[in-house]
């Protein structure tokens, strides 16, 4: 084993050097030589360990038939694993998955990255899964020992999946798409064999802890088996799109609306779309980008490695210097593709599935061998019992899980708006057609007190010392928001709408995936995204899984203006309507928050002349409409 | 053996925490030893054809920037570009080369008061089989401007005169060489750097060559102790085979061989660019056979262009017997695919 090879030098120095200090303790050599093979023997067992503990997470993927295969990974007890687009594309919509139980599990797909060759699966018939536990892959330096686990050659008849050994070559690493797909960036180079059949399989650091997906290697002319250069997508990568599989979809990756190169040392802005955000935020051609996504670059390579880890509409912090100095400002990446189907693989990068009088070297188990047990051909392709979690839809991989994961956020708010109008109906309400909202604020130091009205028709802002606002529902413009709380009526608008309860109201109610909400207050502050479309308004809500109540919103206005981005904190429903008690705006220029306070609402009734209002917090003053 | 010793202690106090708990967490000890290997090895970028590659690896050997690679096509041709760790590039001049240690000596063409880090040529490491190594280089091109170079572990296998070749090129080194258990040879790798764990060199990576008896690919790299008297010999201004700066060099099959193997006559190759004209084909030849007529034109063999008499000599030297090549003709103003089986 390689492993053993390579740190037998290391021991070697270990044990002269104890030798020397053992001497010194007037022991002999004898004991020394036992101490080196003590630590010798550590190391040894430190590593079976490691592999104990890992290796029950390991997948070996299979097509039903189980002719040919690759690997995967599971991530969390309820089954679902991580693997290479390029394996699952091949297999179907139920794959079969081989543990090293002994077992064969059906799987299904869930969500797929053709992009950047990761997918999604869900092991099923099990709610106690081993799984893996991911480290971080920024901090994995070269040099590192790293094991690679998997399926090369569909060696392991019980899949016990099979042990490479070897060390980090390079970090930040870019290997080319197959035309716009299949593209590794920011990936971790290592010099542990990687085989046809490792595809899909996990990279661990030699801690046993998850930092990266093996796909791809450098094949050239010695053909496909180990070249000692191969490459494997970050963890880090991963998981900024695992939320996004969950949705279902074809998942895209994102772009800027800018490009970059390298000039003495410096990545100089190049070209900025005068539509976007950058430009926006005063980015122009010869300013220099300091950072992209918390990364310091240094390289126009460096700003294509980072770009490529970010899943499509995604927000990224970034720097640039221009001649007003450094300015960090916060854009939403564009989408790459906009897939509607699955893309093709080229022949090349295909998983080879042979017939079985192939050659036995390709990943083809012989003919008696008995890979695939549980897996043979007069089993049907779809399991009966698991029939109903696939669901075909232009644009998605499974609509199921989209179907799942837009309940998983949209159900709790249902029912809890539906109980607060229950309550309200008890107390004698009887609609929500128009809110007037007693508010106060504090912008710039300086304090506004005055009220926010939202109906159906529209959404008016009326601050004491600030121009009044007001927002017609059926035309929205970006002009008429109020600088100082940009998409402050846009966003109240949507709101209005949501919280009238009926998802027919829109074209689309879809679950999109996770990111993290910016600005941050902290750096944990991972939202789930629910996209509504309505009619030409497309709002992203974001919901915590600690609530059932959004924490956000984001609004497009229109192409080319910003969006307005709306936060609802500290969520009131002993009131008539639930209400958060502040309502933020973000500036976009300063990426700062400015806070409403809610002192007090008030909701008018459709077929009643005579107001109702509510008081909050009981010493609030309520004004009364006439 | 007494530098030995205090390398161990060194090394001991430098990864203590892993020798005193081995229980804890394993940790990168080749960290500060890979960096400091990394920044003497420079990325080059030349002129490659066919399955000769367009870049290789060199390290560097002085702070004025000599550096040593492979005496492969990269150096043979007048474009070659280095560039250094920190992402500077720079044009390189052909200081001296030796045929006999496959070895060229090189100096980035750089200001008089720029300076680069640099491997100490004079104190190699004395390695045998066994012993654990680094191999840095700019394999398959994985890392360009100022990204860190690629970096393989392996083990030496053994020492020993290594009869190789690639097509009709024959290895010339004739002393014993480090064979290598990793995958280390592979495009671009020429000219890498191979090191103990210490970080001093090893070795000089070498080609992708095939051994001739098992037609294996061959991980090997010249031993540096080898290297160590002719370095000194080229820095001293001795050019121990000048360098020839055409591509003239070239493994070249004859032109007799030509016509008494292949049964083709082409037109005297007297322009430096003669075109690759047939003017005679002995019928029943291999080249009869394959259907080569009097007049053509030959423009492709397999995905090389030929643009001359001497292009197909030397495309035709890549090939082993047996193998088979397509040529594209042009004959009667139309494209003909010929197909040869090499004799």
């Amino acid at each position: 084993m390689p492993g053993l090879r390579f740190h037998h030098l290391t021991f070697l120095k270990y044990g002269l050097i104890l030798f020397v200090l053992c001497q010194t303790d007037n022991t002999t050599g004898i004991s020394a030589v036992a101490c080196a093979a003590d630590t010798v023997r550590d190391r040894e067992q430190q590593r079976i360990d490691t592999i104990a503990r890992i290796a029950p997470t390991v997948v070996c993927v299979m097509p039903p038939g189980g002719q040919g295969g690759g690997s995967g990974v599971l991530i969390s007890a309820d089954g679902y694993a991580i693997s290479n687009y390029h394996v699952t594309s091949g297999s179907g919509n139920f794959m079969k998955c081989g543990l090293n139980d002994g077992q064969v599990y059906d799987a299904v797909i869930v969500g797929i990255d053709p992009t950047g060759d990761v997918a999604l699966i869900k092991l099923l018939g099990r709610d106690d899964f081993p799984f893996c536990t991911p480290g971080d892959s920024e901090t994995v330096r070269t040099g590192d020992e790293v094991l690679a686990l998997g399926n090369p050659f569909l060696l392991a008849s019980d899949f016990t999946p099979t042990v490479t050994y070897g060390i980090v070559s390079g970090v930040r690493r870019y290997q080319y798409p197959a035309g716009t797909f299949l593209e590794y960036t920011d990936c971790i180079q290592i010099d542990a064999s990687i085989n046809p059949g490792n595809s899909g399989g996990p990279l661990f650091d030699i801690n046993g802890r998850w930092i990266g997906i093996n796909g791809r290697a450098s094949f050239e002319k010695r053909g496909r088996i180990n070249t000692g250069a191969a490459y494997a997508i970050s963890v880090r990568q991963v998981l900024l799109f695992v939320d996004h599989l969950k949705s279902g979809r074809i998942v895209d990756h994102g772009r800027t609306n800018f490009t970059v190169g390298t000039y003495d040392g410096a990545v100089e802005v190049q070209q900025v779309s005068n539509l976007s955000e950058a430009w926006r935020r005063g980015m122009r051609p010869g300013d220099e980008l300091l950072s992209f996504g918390g990364r310091a670059l240094t390289s126009a390579n460096d700003f294509k490695n980072i770009m490529g880890i970010f899943p499509e509409q995604t927000r990224v912090p970034l720097e640039f210097r221009n001649a007003d100095g450094v300015q960090k400002i916060t854009v939403r990446m564009s989408s790459l593709h906009d897939f509607e189907a699955a893309p093709q693989l080229p022949e090349e990068r295909r998983p080879q599935r042979q017939p079985k009088d192939a050659d036995p070297d390709h990943d083809t188990p012989d003919d008696d061998d008995p890979h695939g047990q549980g897996a043979d051909e007069d089993e049907p392709q779809v399991p009966a019992q698991y029939a109903h979690l696939f669901e075909e839809k232009k644009g998605f991989a499974n609509a199921y899980f989209n179907r799942l994961n837009t309940d998983r956020f949209m159900k709790p708010l249902e029912e809890s708006l539906a109980a607060a109008a229950a309550t309200a109906e008890s107390k004698g309400a009887t609609g929500d057609t128009g809110w007037t909202l007693r508010v106060s604020a504090a912008i710039d130091a300086a304090e506004y007190v005055g009220e926010l009205t939202v109906g159906p028709k529209g959404a008016g802002l009326d601050l004491a010392g600030l121009a009044a606002q007001l927002q017609p529902a059926d035309n929205i413009d970006p002009t008429n928001e109020s600088p100082q709380l940009y998409g402050l009526l846009t966003g109240l608008l949507q709101w209005q709408r949501l919280f009238r309860n009926d998802r027919r109201l829109f074209s689309e109610v879809s679950y999109f995936g996770a990111e993290q909400l910016l600005p941050a207050e902290d750096d944990r502050t991972k939202v789930h995204v629910v996209i509504v479309q309505d009619g030409p308004t497309i709002s992203r809500w974001y919901f915590d899984e600690q609530s059932p109540w959004p924490v956000g919103v984001d609004v497009v206005l229109s192409a080319g203006a910003d969006e307005g981005r709306i936060r609802f904190a500290d969520w009131n429903t002993s009131g008539e309507l639930p209400l958060p008690d502040r309502i933020g705006v973000v500036d976009s220029n300063s990426e700062t928050i400015n806070w409403i306070k809610v002192d007090s609402i008030e909701v008018k009734r459709p077929n009643n002349n005579k107001s109702n209002n509510t008081a909050r917090n009981n010493s609030r003053a309520i004004k009364v409409n006439s | 053996m007494k530098s030995m010793f205090w390398h161990i202690c060194i090394s001991l106090a430098l990864h203590s925490s892993v020798g005193a708990c081995p229980a804890a967490e394993i940790r990168n000890e080749f960290d500060p030893v890979i960096r400091s290997s990394q920044q003497v090895v420079v990325k080059l970028f030349g002129a490659g054809a066919g399955t000769l590659d367009s870049y290789g690896s060199g390290v560097l050997i002085s702070e004025s920037g000599h550096f040593v690679t492979v005496w492969n096509h990269l150096v043979n041709n007048s474009y070659l570009n280095a560039v250094v760790f920190d992402g500077r590039r720079f044009s390189v001049k052909v200081m001296g080369t030796s045929l006999q240690h496959d070895l060229a000596l090189l100096k980035l063409e750089c200001e008089d008061d720029e300076t680069f880090p640099f491997v100490d040529w004079n104190q190699p490491a004395s390695a045998a089989a066994g012993e654990s190594v680094l191999a840095f280089s700019n394999v398959y091109h994985v890392a360009t401007g100022n990204e860190p170079v690629s970096v393989i572990h392996g083990v030496i296998a053994c020492e020993t005169p290594l009869v190789a070749g690639f097509g009709r090129w024959e290895f010339p080194v004739k002393s014993p060489v480090y064979i290598l258990d990793a995958v280390t040879n592979n495009s671009g790798a020429a000219g890498g750097l191979l090191t103990d764990l210490a970080g001093r060199p090893v070795g000089l990576l070498g080609r992708e060559l095939r051994h001739r008896e098992t037609d294996m690919w061959v991980n090997y790299a010249i031993p540096w102790r080898h290297l160590q008297p002719v370095i000194g010999e080229l820095l001293n201004g001795r050019r121990v085979m000048p360098a020839i700066d055409t591509a003239d060099d070239r493994q070249m099959i004859s032109g007799r061989r030509l016509t008494a193997d292949f049964g083709l006559t082409l037109l005297p190759s007297i322009l430096t660019k003669t075109p690759a004209y047939v003017d005679r084909v002995i019928p029943g030849s291999p080249g009869g056979k394959a259907g080569f007529a009097r007049g053509d034109l030959i423009l492709m063999a397999d995905d090389r262009v030929i643009q001359s008499v001497e292009d197909l000599r030397a495309a035709l030297a890549t090939y082993r017997k047996g193998q088979s090549v397509s040529f594209t003709v042009s004959r009667n103003q139309s494209l003909e695919g010929l197909s040869l089986k090499i004799p």
